[in-house]
């Protein structure tokens, strides 16, 4: 074995005992992070969005250059193409720099009403993926997208062994959500939460369909990439947003029924999870024990997450975006140093929260993985 | 009729609300006494958010019920009748297009009694300056969801001191990464965690007579 090869092995066993909630060496530091990689190594933002292999090229020499011994894996692999990818989660039309942006801004979602209320008919109807066709060439072009998906699907294990090759281990990969994340991206949150008052029961007669779909996909990406998590993303069905008679009902369920059934497979359910969860965290008990990871973004409470959960699941998290653009390192170091102290090192992956922003000062992101290091 | 009219709007019973809305003008309600109990209504609304019974959700159902009274109000009412809490200005910021939050806050200052002039999403800083001077509102919200957006806060408050306004203004930030860290660094008077806080800030401000 290479040096990098047995670094590799260490830290694979590192973030495997972490999820387990196994006592660690060190607490595992993980990357996230999009367009903060391109623009911290001088690539413009349509170059990192418009060729599949920037994605993984950028983010592994961005991970090299703030210090290759402080980070030990990546949360989500780099692999292809983000706008496709981000489209096809949110069924929303996106704007792309050096497209209807200028080459170095940040892409931008369209929220607006592409999907109509006669869709959820067409699903009831036609089942998912024939609405899936009829759909996604209102937000993209079905062409770019499908090459965009054939260019990961036939790079993932070349994509993988760049990450090994470079010592980061590839935490997740892939990505699924309740039906109430694809459809509010489709329907506009304005009119898709109008939706769950005028009409709760087609909506759900509509997530109900879209279910089963939803897990096999969850399954299917982790059989594909070999890496056995997958995000499992949730984000306008936060909490602090819904209304608890609507969250038990159309939320909660469906994260229920997606994390057990990726246990089954033996499929860590990665919980993405953006804005704040914790009014609701004691219902986590409910999901598979030691086969999610709390991944959350700095708004959740990890401190009561952690009383109220115990040891039934990790967190990965969750060093706020807003810190990262106008913090100092001093303020990273005193907000890692504070939330290692409090949830202690077992069970934990140090990791931005949701992702690294394109306008974090990189003096910030090291200051992350410095604490980490320091701390954990 | 019109006493049930707030907590049936705070309780989002929609059809009900326009039943009942209807139903008064037909017996002779005035269109005013009718927005006047709706807005009762939403001061309810607001009342229990704060207090953690309701949630965003709730927030932008409240508001649609309250745009479907407007619209059978709004050819009754005679725009001299409506006695305004004062003006604002809203935008998101150059550069960032999300207008969920901005248009939640929008809807909450109208039922709140306040004239809003929202500018709408990726606005420039001199369309700001240019509203201000127009509208003559002495307070500004900028939001913004993006951490991208704290750049283009600090431009438009810098646009609107260099226009000579800046002692006439008060101005708010808000959104999703907003925090009073962001709000220091970008220049603000004032940050609002939510709609209801902006709300509060804006009737504060606007209460207080000048702002400067």
């Amino acid at each position: 074995m290479t040096d990098t090869e047995t670094l590799y092995e260490e830290r694979r066993r590192r973030i495997e005992a972490a999820i387990a909630f196994e006592p660690v060496d060190q607490l595992p530091i993980a990357y996230m992070g999009m367009a903060f990689a391109p623009r911290y190594m001088g690539m413009s933002i349509a170059d990192y969005c418009e060729i599949d292999q920037n994605n993984t090229d950028v983010t592994l020499a961005a991970l090299d250059r703030m210090g290759a011994d402080l980070w030990d894996g990546i949360n989500a692999m780099p692999c292809g193409r983000i706008v496709p990818s981000l489209t096809s989660l949110w069924l929303s039309r996106i704007d792309s720099p050096g497209r209807e942006l200028p080459p170095d801004s940040l892409w931008q979602v369209h929220e607006e009403e592409v999907m109509t209320p006669d869709d959820y008919d067409t699903i009831l109807d036609r089942g998912w993926y024939a609405f899936l066709d009829e759909y996604l060439p209102r937000v993209i072009d079905p062409v770019e997208l499908r090459q965009s998906q054939e260019w990961v699907r036939a790079n993932i294990d070349p994509v993988k062994e760049q990450c090994r090759a470079h010592g980061y281990v590839p935490i997740s990969f892939g990505s699924t959500s309740i039906p109430f994340e694809y459809l509010c991206g489709g329907r506009s949150m304005g009119r898709f939460f109008i939706d769950l008052y005028r009409d709760k029961d087609r909506v759900k007669a509509v997530m109900d369909e879209m279910l089963p779909h939803m897990i096999r996909s969850g399954i299917s990406v982790a059989r594909r990439s070999g890496i056995p998590a997958v995000w499992v993303g949730g984000w306008r069905s936060a909490s602090s947003l819904i209304a608890p008679r609507i969250w038990d009902e159309l939320v909660f369920p469906y994260f229920m029924e997606i994390t057990h059934a990726l246990a089954a497979e033996g499929i860590v359910s990665v919980l993405h999870l953006d804005q704040d969860w914790t009014r609701d965290l004691e219902r986590f008990l409910e999901l598979p024990p030691r086969m999610c990871l709390l991944n959350s973004d700095g708004m959740t409470d990890l401190r009561k997450a952690r009383e109220l959960l115990g040891d039934h699941m990790a967190f990965m998290g969750d060093v706020p975006s807003n810190l990262l653009a106008s913090g100092t390192p001093d303020d990273v170091f005193e907000y890692v140093e504070a939330l290692i102290r409090d949830i202690g090192r077992t069970g934990l992956i140090l990791c931005p929260g949701c992702d690294v922003p394109i306008n974090a000062k990189p003096e910030n992101v090291v200051a992350l993985a410095r604490a980490g290091r320091e701390f954990g | 009729m019109l006493d049930r009219l707030p907590t049936v709007l705070a309780d989002l019973e929609e059809d009900e609300v326009l039943e009942i809305v209807k139903a008064a003008l037909a017996a002779g309600s005035e269109p005013l006494a009718v927005l006047e109990a709706c807005q009762a209504g939403m001061t309810l609304v607001g009342d229990r958010f704060e207090a953690g019974e309701y949630f965003v959700s709730d927030l932008m159902m409240s508001g649609e019920i309250f745009k479907q009274v407007g619209l059978i109000l709004e050819p009754l009412l005679e725009a001299e009748a409506q006695v305004s809490g004062g003006s604002v200005v809203i935008g998101t910021v150059a550069g960032d297009i999300h207008d969920i939050g901005k248009d939640i806050v929008v809807n909450m200052l109208k039922s709140a009694n306040l004239e809003v002039t929202d500018l709408g999403v990726d606005v420039p800083a001199e369309r700001f300056v240019a509203a201000l001077r127009e509208t003559g509102s002495p307070v500004l919200c900028l939001s913004g969801l993006l951490t991208l957006a704290f750049d283009s806060m600090a431009a438009t408050i810098e646009a609107v001191t260099e226009a000579g306004l800046r002692d006439e203004v008060k101005i708010m930030v808000g959104g999703g990464p907003v925090d009073a860290r962001v709000c220091e660094t970008v220049g603000a008077d004032d940050w609002g965690a939510d709609a209801q806080a902006a709300v509060r800030l804006a009737r504060d401000w606007l209460e207080s007579g000048s702002p400067a």
